[in-house]
């Protein structure tokens, strides 16, 4: 059994790199040793991949299906039931990061493309991400590229490409913006069988050499005849790329920041954490695993515990996850997707190009609310098999002698609920509950139904905390 | 090609029938029909999580007759339906892979009963799906997920069963559809294995269909199967978009891989309502449109009508096989 410190590192590893995970996962990954489970997470080709044949099988509306919570359920079948977690965190993150969104692009299955397509690309080369971003048929229609025309732009793509993926006010001009937009004329999307009761079709990158700007363009310094990908070059080699794309991991990963949009005028949290993302940057001329790599494996992330608000997504999937009650194929997925629209993240339809904003902005009163009630109701819900194994396993840990104390009682329910850590004032008032009602006592069924009682409604106590909304 | 002549066989496509609806004329995800008296179609959509389960009763004549059922695990619903077939007397039996049961309904789609129990003893069941009925009223359920097939009495009492999971010759890997021809022999989809299995009445492996040595033939996640008059073998090759046809032997004859290219007449008033829908369509090549996508099941009628139901594209196809079809001159 490994210790119960590298259990709670573990613990905080998966939260982060992944969506949570049941307590005998985490034993089973903290036997493994820590930089071993961060090499398996950032190598998923490792693991098996999700088996879209039989998921198509088991849910034929689920293919090139055009309705978003449909599109939703899909992605969030995957988030709880992955074997790669990190590659579906990374989808998350990019999706978070260039925000694409369906309430103007109105192809839920386009966008689900895109998705795929972060999970194949997400911890690769940046340079190649971002090309592949510029190609998507979703950002291209998002972001008006197809409109972006030899003679008559459209910079809709290249000032956003700048500002709000990969640069930040403050480090580009309007003309870079408008000489961007120039290198990507051409770049669109070709005509597609329309939408009709046949099935959605799909659109395909199209490159137009016709529509294209040959022209001599200056682009932050540097002059030359560029295409979009010479763009790219020229934007992966800034210093401020690096430090745009550290300042996002950091956020996603470590510790909530403040919203991209006054970054500008609001330094890092914590600022030689920063450094050493873009010194690893840097060193890897932009790949994504080489700077994830340096960042778990650093103090500053594995101090950073409890210091990011879960976002709905999190919260939602972690808590299934540890309960096991959607692990599999059954009916139910879209249910899941709509709670997270209710709290807040309508996953592929961000508000808008600057997506969620995340930390404390994504709870107020009425959403609190809501993720309170959910979690309660799943971690309360003892007829769930996996709740009901979560509390005989309490039982299992607690009882020593035959005996049940109320402090290894709470203990044990923090822990099995991923080694949770709790401020004073929330041990406190789970130590008068667990206190409260006199002395547990397991001897006779109707004393351990009892006794299974008051572990479940810890349990509850517990998803109902403030502490259960930080990750 | 609208015609495919191939060793002596000629597949002429006719029509197609269906589009997407969540209600109403159309079908949703269909996973299975069945050919009824009087040119009945009864069309089993699966739709997708709450939505879109129920039985639609169409003819050849593309006229909607009704539905029923509807999703839920009360009597007479079902949540992950996913064949159908009918008894002698007419009487519908739906397989519901979720509730692990089989529901019979009678003739109009009143409901009459259910049987099905889950688990993996004899008789019990873990995401059954393709059923037929053999010349003795025996029902013949593919219990999925338990890498077997089971016959029951049309009342749910077991009787027997044959495969297990794995790929040896008669093994069974997440197997899916079904169908017995009139020596009641019994063809299995054994999807997870890429092949169709033909067993005698009592389990006996009999012929394998599956790629050749040469490559030909070859099967992705089959689904459905059925045998014509003269003993040729249709397969939807679901994760191939397309259907493979073999003869009796096992011997590869050819391939349809979807030819509608007129849309059905339900699909036609959609585009009709929609200029800018049709001004769309102008501009496109509409191949991939007329193309299988997830062929699901397959038919034959009583006059060797092959009927190809698609998942993807909630749309029947309909190839005629021609026995008395003469060639063109050549110089033509």
């Amino acid at each position: 059994m490994p210790h119960q410190e590298d259990i709670g590192l573990m613990a905080h590893l998966m939260r982060r790199a992944g969506f949570g995970d049941p307590r005998e996962e985490l034993e089973e990954r903290a036997s493994k040793g820590y930089e071993a489970v961060v090499e398996e997470l950032l190598h998923p080709e490792q693991q098996p991949a999700i088996n879209d044949e039989l998921l198509y099988r088991m849910f034929p509306g689920y293919e090139g299906a055009a309705a978003p919570p449909i599109n939703q359920a899909d992605w969030v079948f995957r988030m709880i039931n992955t074997k790669r977690p990190l590659e579906e965190k990374m989808a998350l993150f990019w999706h978070q990061l260039f925000a694409t969104s369906n309430s103007k692009v109105d192809n839920p299955p386009e966008l689900t493309s895109q998705i795929a397509m972060f999970r194949e690309y997400g911890l690769g080369s940046y340079r190649d991400l971002l090309v592949q971003l510029a190609k998507s048929p979703a950002m291209i229609f998002w972001l008006d590229n197809h409109g972006n025309h030899d003679g008559a732009i459209n910079e809709n793509w290249g000032r956003e490409l700048l500002e709000l993926f990969c640069l930040g006010a403050g480090n580009y001009s309007e003309t870079d913006i408008r000489e961007a937009a120039r290198a990507f004329t051409g770049w669109t999307i070709g005509p597609k069988i329309p939408r009709n009761p046949l099935g959605r079709f799909f659109w395909e990158f199209e490159y137009k050499p016709e529509d294209h700007d040959y022209g001599e363009k200056t682009f932050l310094g540097h002059t030359g005849n560029f295409n979009g990908e010479e763009i790219v070059d020229i934007i992966v080699d800034q210093p401020a790329t690096a430090r745009f794309l550290a300042r996002h991991l950091y956020k996603f990963f470590v510790a909530d920041e403040a919203h991209v949009a006054s970054w500008n005028i609001t330094p890092p949290r914590d600022p030689e954490a920063i450094e050493l993302l873009v010194d690893a940057y840097n060193e890897s001329t932009g790949d994504i695993r080489f700077i994830l790599r340096v960042l778990f494996n650093s103090d500053f992330f594995k101090e950073a515990r409890f210091a990011r608000v879960k976002s709905p997504a999190e919260l939602i999937v972690g808590t299934v996850r540890m309960v096991g009650n959607y692990n599999g194929f059954k009916p139910g997925f879209n249910n899941l997707a709509l709670e997270c629209n209710w709290q807040g993240q309508e996953l592929l339809n961000p508000p808008s190009v600057e997506s969620w904003h995340t930390g404390s902005e994504w709870i107020d009163p009425g959403v609190l609310m809501r993720r309170v009630n959910f979690a309660a109701r799943i971690v309360g819900d003892a007829s769930l098999p996996g709740v009901w194994a979560i509390i005989k396993r309490v039982l299992a840990q607690a009882v020593v002698k035959g005996n049940l104390s109320p402090q290894a009682m709470v203990t044990a329910c923090l822990d099995e609920m991923g080694s949770l850590e709790v401020s004073e004032a929330t041990h406190a008032e789970l130590m008068f509950h667990a206190e409260n009602g006199g002395e547990m006592a397991l001897g006779t069924d109707e004393e351990l139904r009892a006794t299974a009682q008051k572990v479940s409604k810890i349990l509850t106590l517990i998803a109902a905390s403030r502490d259960y909304q930080f990750a | 090609m609208l015609t495919t002549v191939a060793a002596g066989r000629v597949y002429d496509y006719s029509y197609c029938i269906g589009m997407y609806s969540q209600s109403g004329r159309g079908f949703w995800a269909p996973q299975d029909f069945v050919l009824g008296p009087n040119g009945r179609i009864y069309v089993l959509s699966r739709g997708v999580e709450q939505l879109g389960q129920r039985v639609s009763k169409i003819n050849f004549d593309q006229e909607f007759q009704g539905q029923f059922g509807s999703v839920g695990t009360e009597d007479g619903r079902f949540v992950w339906p996913r064949s159908i077939d009918l008894d002698k007397n007419g009487r519908i039996f739906v397989s519901d892979e979720y509730v692990n049961r089989i529901t019979v309904y009678g003739e109009g789609g009143s409901y009459r009963y259910h049987w099905g129990r889950p688990g993996s003893d004899d008789g019990q069941l873990n995401g059954p799906s393709g059923i037929a009925f053999d010349s003795h009223g025996t029902v013949w359920v593919v219990d999925s997920w338990n890498h077997r097939v089971q016959s029951f009495s049309q009342i749910g009492e077991f009787q027997s069963k044959f495969g297990k999971q794995g790929g040896g010759d008669g093994d069974l890997e997440m197997p899916w559809g079904i169908c017995i021809d009139h020596q009641d022999n019994i063809y299995v989809a054994d999807w997870g294995n890429d092949r169709v299995q033909k067993f005698s009445p009592t389990g006996e492996l009999l012929v394998k269909f599956e790629s050749s040595s040469t490559g030909v033939g070859s099967l992705k996640g089959p689904s459905g199967v059925a045998v014509d008059s003269d003993g040729d073998v249709y397969v939807t090759d679901w994760g191939n978009h397309r259907v493979q046809i073999y003869a009796p032997d096992g011997q590869y004859i050819t391939a349809l891989t979807g030819d509608a290219q007129e849309p059905s007449s339900w699909t036609q008033t959609y585009i009709e309502a929609n200029p800018e829908i049709i001004k769309a369509r102008r501009r496109v090549d509409l191949e991939p449109e007329w193309r299988f996508r997830r062929p699901v099941a397959v038919n034959i009628d009583a006059d060797d009508r092959i009927i190809v139901l698609e998942s993807y594209r909630h749309r029947l196809q309909i190839y005629n096989k021609l026995r008395d079809y003469e060639e063109h001159p050549l110089n033509l």
